[in-house]
């Protein structure tokens, strides 16, 4: 198993985000997160990675097991937990190619290899580029700043690729995007499954499964996961919306 | 289309509106200002004897003080003891009734739009009028009793409540803080006293309008506002003079005391008369004006929209002591003809996670100077405080100035400051574009500065906000082209 | 209340005036002897500036005042010292003349200069006497601060540099002043610098007072440039002095119409103090001036950047641009002013202040300022304090990156707007590596 989550709570200030998610990852598998707004969904991905401003309150994590929780986020990063982030930050100053060379250059180190030289690392930036067809032009400016919805959901999977995580966890990377940047997205993700690593993507919309299939679909309520099953869970809520499911679990427990 | 020349000569003829003069008996001391005039006010006000030591405390500092030298505009003259410091309608320091009020006195308020009887007046605004240095009358102070929620003279307040006058006077404005703030406090004669008792929500708005009348007096009025713990009050304040040839001192005191939880918001129109085109006559306007958020979670908020006075010098702070308590500070000051401002705010930020937020929008045209100057300061235990600053300048007609001059400092690594400032003047573009849909080039300017102000008037109460957008336009009507 | 600053310099002073005085009554012309004259007179009347007072609200000078300081300049050097103390100063791959002074004085055997016909180098109380450029020495100014006065007084022979009518100097010049002493030494460096109609160059500043010394060195630096018309002048200003070295730095510039002025400031040393004063005069129009700021600030250190741009004519641009993080105790200080006057309608002016505590006990005070007497004009100020952003941290961490190296990250990537705006590369990469080495230091201690 890759990645095991054990009754996990975790609260912000405090407020209770997540009570009791249990979640079992193994190698080669797509698993897609579904929920309203306010599910607690992105605070999912945000303990995973390990957001400062969560504090666990229960439960535990591990990832090929090893304690998760007890991890910095850049050594559950180096460890192979990739988070592509629903708002990628904008960071003026740092160029992209700045950026991917120190992140690279870690990933490698953690695994007891030398840095790729200087030609090497052009090399492999081109090929990922392309993979996941990244504007060139791109590399040279600031870190996302001034990046269109579009390129920085792109620059987050050319990051992917160049990490080669075992697990990615895609946060509400379809939103902000058009049916084109959709696609190619997509397209990049698709190109980078193996039977090896495994996804987790984080959705309110049915619409990005029609592009990555995934193999399980858990539906994620008030910090818990309240429903699982196959593609056809996803293709279910789209129809009914999430309304439903709102009411047939305040009934099953008083509102709060 | 009238040309820009004579629009600014409209704006510059354009008669105070609130200049006339009430003619009614007054006992007017003496000019002059030594101990025995303090024993005098104290005497007439039958003061207790801590009070009046007080007094001669802060005159005693006064002596030694020096007038300040570091505002932007040149001090004038004055003569402390060339000035009468106590003028009160004869006959009569408290009223029992309106019926013993003299008519002429309720007829000013009335024409100031401010009346008294509580028949007519503004629902859900409890007035107390101040007409040179004495307080006229105090509306609805039968149902704020109720409530428990003081609000009288000061002097009343001194008699009646002497412990929480004795407890909070000087609190937040020491006697010495400053040489205007000593004069007041040895001759203030009179002002507004609040107090609202725990978890109270003051009922109404309370208010407090300022009258200067008599000749060659100064006014020195003193409002102290004690919010209790969980307590809310919002307050007003307004201000008029009749139009003189020469200047008249106006040197007041304001605290305001918030503990937990409670919160203050302080409103100001002042429109002062300003002086004429010459930039002869006008007020003097050296005021101290402080709350502090004693207790956590407080807040305190000033809003001031200042178009009058011929100087203006005031600085509405606000001690952030309470841990996560709030200081705001909305001002619009419009300055026109030979108007001087120095005016903005200081925010200290002592206790933890203390917020401020400061707008300021400043309007200058004729040959006017307009200056923000600001403090905001962080200690090193206010952690993860947070001050937003807003500094905006517009300039009408190339004679005037705009000036900022923000002191930030900041002694801890998790506090987030923010200062912008802007400085332009209405744009053409944005003149012609209303004038191109029929809106003259006046109504234009009144509303393009309205719309740079609305930040601002948004603060204020409904009644003052409408108020005070006349006022803009009023004072700045077609000052440009 | 009484400001009134003590330090033992003050008793000192007329004496060593008096033979200062007397040393050159025959060498020097009189105009220069009467303005000295003048400005010591001046200066023992005012005394050094006193704290609280608005322009050293912030800044207390008095503290480093109380050593025994010496006037006396004319130690002598041997010139392989001063080869072997040179090599230290020059940025790693820099092409540029050198220009070197030690102890305030020129030394053309050891430096290399530009074709005489686009630069000339000389003495300033030589160009006094030449008359022409006696006009561009110890101009009036409102805010002259009265360590001015002390320098002009007591100056030795300051160094006039002319770059010619016409010329576009071919490398940059990089002026090394060299101090060499062994006890407490309190240094005049007095420069005069004429940029002709239409010329072009670029100078770059460093001083170099070696560990070696052993002793404290107060450096009173007065430069006095003048812009003539389309002149453009990069000026760099390096500050990297050791702990020992305490600074403060006037920079006056009148600029005339069409000219460019582009000042860079780094200041990334160890001393304990320095205050720069860069005031910038504009006597043309369609002129334009750039102020780049950048100052790292660690220890006790305590650095004080005033800047002044006055517009006095229409159709003018001038951008500012200071960044400063404070680590450790220090304490940073900034003040901008802007003054746009009636006649300067058509005037652009900017100006920002940004600052990073990045440590409990270190301090900012900043004071952004504009006096604006005309309408036509858009002028704005931004100052913030504040910290690395721990969303950006956040998102470095993600993707592997350590703390420590995703904070020097964010710290260069702050300083990058002021970097990115240096045109000579060696110097550009030179300040990077300083500034990594300086938060190398601090992440490691």
């Amino acid at each position: 198993m890759m990645l095991n989550i054990n009754d996990l709570q975790a609260r912000v200030e405090e407020k209770a985000i997540l009570k009791g998610i249990n979640l079992q990852i193994n190698p080669g598998e797509v698993h897609a997160i579904m929920g309203p707004n306010g599910s607690g969904k992105s605070s999912l991905a945000s303990v995973l990675a390990g957001r400062e401003s969560y504090e666990v309150t229960g439960g535990s994590v591990t990832f090929d097991g090893k304690d998760l929780l007890d991890m910095s986020p850049e050594v559950r990063a180096r460890e192979g937990l990739f988070l592509a982030f629903q708002y990628p930050v904008e960071i003026p100053g740092v160029s992209n190619m700045q950026f991917l060379k120190a992140a690279v250059t870690e990933h490698r180190a953690h695994k007891g290899l030398p840095p790729f030289t200087p030609k090497e690392f052009l090399a492999f930036v081109k090929e990922k580029q392309q993979l996941v067809q990244f504007d060139s032009q791109l590399m040279n400016r600031s870190l996302n700043e001034g990046f269109s919805g579009g390129e920085k959901k792109r620059n987050e999977i050319l990051q992917l690729a160049m990490l080669e995580p075992k697990l990615s966890i895609l946060d509400e990377t379809d939103s902000g995007l058009d049916i084109d940047a959709l696609r190619i997205v997509s397209e990049g993700v698709n190109k980078l499954r193996s039977k090896d690593n495994a996804f987790l993507i984080i959705t309110h919309y049915q619409r990005l499964l029609d592009y990555i299939v995934p193999d399980f679909v858990h539906v994620l309520y008030n910090g818990r996961i309240v429903r699982s099953g196959t593609r056809e869970l996803a293709l279910e809520l789209e129809e009914k919306g999430y309304d439903w499911l709102k009411e047939e679990m305040h009934l099953q427990e008083p509102v709060q | 289309m009238a040309t820009e020349n004579e629009i600014i000569q409209q704006l510059a003829d354009k008669a105070y509106e609130f200049g006339f003069e009430t003619t009614i008996d007054m006992e007017v001391a003496p000019p002059g200002l030594d101990e025995d005039i303090i024993r005098f006010i104290s005497a007439k006000k039958e003061e207790p004897e801590w009070l009046l030591e007080w007094r001669l405390k802060a005159y005693r500092a006064f002596t030694k003080m020096k007038m300040p030298d570091w505002q932007h505009f040149k001090m004038p003259e004055i003569d402390f003891q060339q000035l009468s410091y106590y003028a009160a309608p004869k006959n009569q320091a408290k009223y029992n009734s309106l019926d013993e009020v003299d008519p002429e006195l309720l007829r000013t308020f009335e024409k100031l739009g401010i009346p008294l009887d509580e028949q007519k007046a503004l629902s859900g605004v409890a007035v107390d009028a101040v007409f040179d240095s004495v307080s006229v009358a105090t509306t609805f102070r039968k149902e704020l009793a109720e409530k428990g929620v003081i609000f009288c003279s000061f002097g009343e307040a001194v008699k009646e409540h002497p412990e929480l006058v004795k407890q909070y006077l000087g609190s937040v404005v020491p006697h010495s803080d400053n040489i205007f703030a000593a004069l007041n406090a040895a001759v203030f004669s009179d002002g507004s006293f609040v107090y609202i008792p725990k978890g109270v929500r003051c009922p109404m708005e309370l208010s407090t309008y300022f009258r200067i009348n008599a000749r060659n007096t100064g006014q020195f009025e003193r409002t102290l506002i004690v919010a209790d713990e969980g307590a809310y009050v919002s307050y007003l304040e307004g201000c008029t003079a009749p139009m003189r040839d020469e200047n008249q001192l106006h040197a007041a005191v304001v605290e305001i005391v918030a503990l937990e939880n409670a919160e203050v918001k302080y409103s100001t129109v002042q429109n002062w008369y300003p002086g004429d085109k010459e930039g002869k006559g006008g007020i003097y306007n050296f005021v101290t004006k402080r709350g502090i958020c004693k207790g956590a979670k407080a807040k305190i908020s000033w809003t001031q929209v200042e178009t009058g006075s011929a100087i203006t010098w005031k600085y509405p702070s606000v001690i952030l002591a309470g841990d996560n308590s709030v200081g705001e500070f909305y001002s619009v000051a419009v300055t026109s003809n030979l108007q001087q401002a120095d005016t903005g705010t200081k925010m200290f930020h002592i206790g933890k996670n203390t917020r401020s937020h400061i707008i300021s929008k400043g309007i200058s045209a004729g040959r006017s100077q307009n200056v923000y100057r600001g403090l905001v300061t962080v200690g090193p235990k206010a952690t993860h405080a947070r001050n937003f600053t807003q500094c905006d300048s517009l300039l009408i007609g190339d004679r005037c100035g705009a000036h900022t001059f923000p002191y930030i400092e900041s002694k801890n690594p998790t506090a987030m400051i923010e200062h912008e400032a802007t400085t332009s003047k209405i744009g053409e573009d944005q003149v012609f574009y209303l004038n191109a849909r029929g809106i003259d080039t006046e109504q234009a300017v009144a509303l393009i500065v309205n719309g740079y102000a609305k930040e601002v008037l948004n603060q204020l109460p409904m009644e003052f906000a409408v108020e005070a957008q006349k006022l803009l336009s009023i004072t700045l009507e077609g000052s440009v082209g | 209340m009484t400001n009134t600053l003590t330090s033992p310099i003050i008793a000192q002073l007329p004496g060593v005036f008096e033979q200062h005085l007397s040393d050159r009554k025959q060498a020097e012309p009189a105009s220069l002897l009467t303005q000295r004259d003048e400005a010591f007179k001046t200066f023992m009347l005012k005394g050094f500036p006193a704290y609280r007072t608005e322009e050293w609200k912030y800044t207390n000078v008095a503290p480093f005042l109380q050593e025994a300081f010496s006037f006396d300049t004319t130690t002598t050097v041997a010139n392989t010292t001063v080869e072997e103390l040179l090599k230290a100063a020059i940025p790693a791959g820099l092409d540029a003349y050198t220009l070197v002074c030690v102890n305030g004085k020129f030394q053309k055997e050891l430096s290399q200069v530009p074709a005489e016909a686009d630069v000339q180098i000389t003495t300033v109380s030589a160009a006094i006497e030449a008359g022409a450029y006696a006009p561009h020495f110890n101009t009036e100014y409102d805010y002259k601060h009265t360590f001015e006065d002390l320098n002009t007084a007591l100056f030795e022979e300051g160094m006039m540099i002319v770059v010619k009518k016409g010329a576009s100097v071919d490398k940059p010049m990089h002026i090394i002043h060299l101090y060499h002493h062994s006890s407490p030494l309190f240094a005049q460096t007095r420069q005069l610098w004429v940029v002709e109609e239409g010329a072009q160059a670029q100078i770059i500043e460093t001083l170099v007072d070696p560990a070696s010394n052993n002793a404290v060195l107060f450096n009173n630096n007065v430069t006095e440039i003048v812009t003539e018309a389309t002149a453009n002048l990069q000026h760099y200003q390096l500050q990297t002095a050791l702990h020992h070295v305490r600074i403060v730095h006037q920079t006056r510039v009148h600029q005339h119409e069409d000219s460019v002025y582009s000042h860079f400031a780094f200041i990334m040393s160890s001393a304990a103090f320095t205050r720069n004063n860069i005031d910038i005069v504009h006597v043309g129009e369609h002129i334009e001036t750039n102020l780049y700021g950048f100052y790292l600030a660690s220890e006790q250190q305590l650095i004080d950047n005033h800047t002044a741009v006055h517009h006095a004519k229409p159709n003018c641009n001038s951008n500012e641009l200071y960044k400063g993080v404070l680590l450790d105790k220090a304490v940073g200080v900034f003040n901008g002013k802007i003054f746009v006057h009636q006649d300067a309608q058509k005037t652009n002016a900017f100006q920002q202040n940004n600052n990073m505590i990045l440590s409990e006990g270190a301090m900012v005070y900043t004071k952004p300022q504009l006096e604006i007497y005309a309408d036509d004009v858009k002028c704005s100020h931004g100052t913030t304090i504040g910290q690395v952003s721990e969303e950006a941290l956040f998102y470095l961490k993600s993707r592997g990156i350590g703390e420590a190296a995703a904070r020097n990250m964010l710290v260069h990537a702050f300083a990058y707007d002021v970097t990115a705006q240096i045109t000579v590369p060696a110097i550009r990469k030179y300040i990077e590596q300083i500034a990594d080495e300086y938060l190398d230091t601090f992440a490691n201690n």
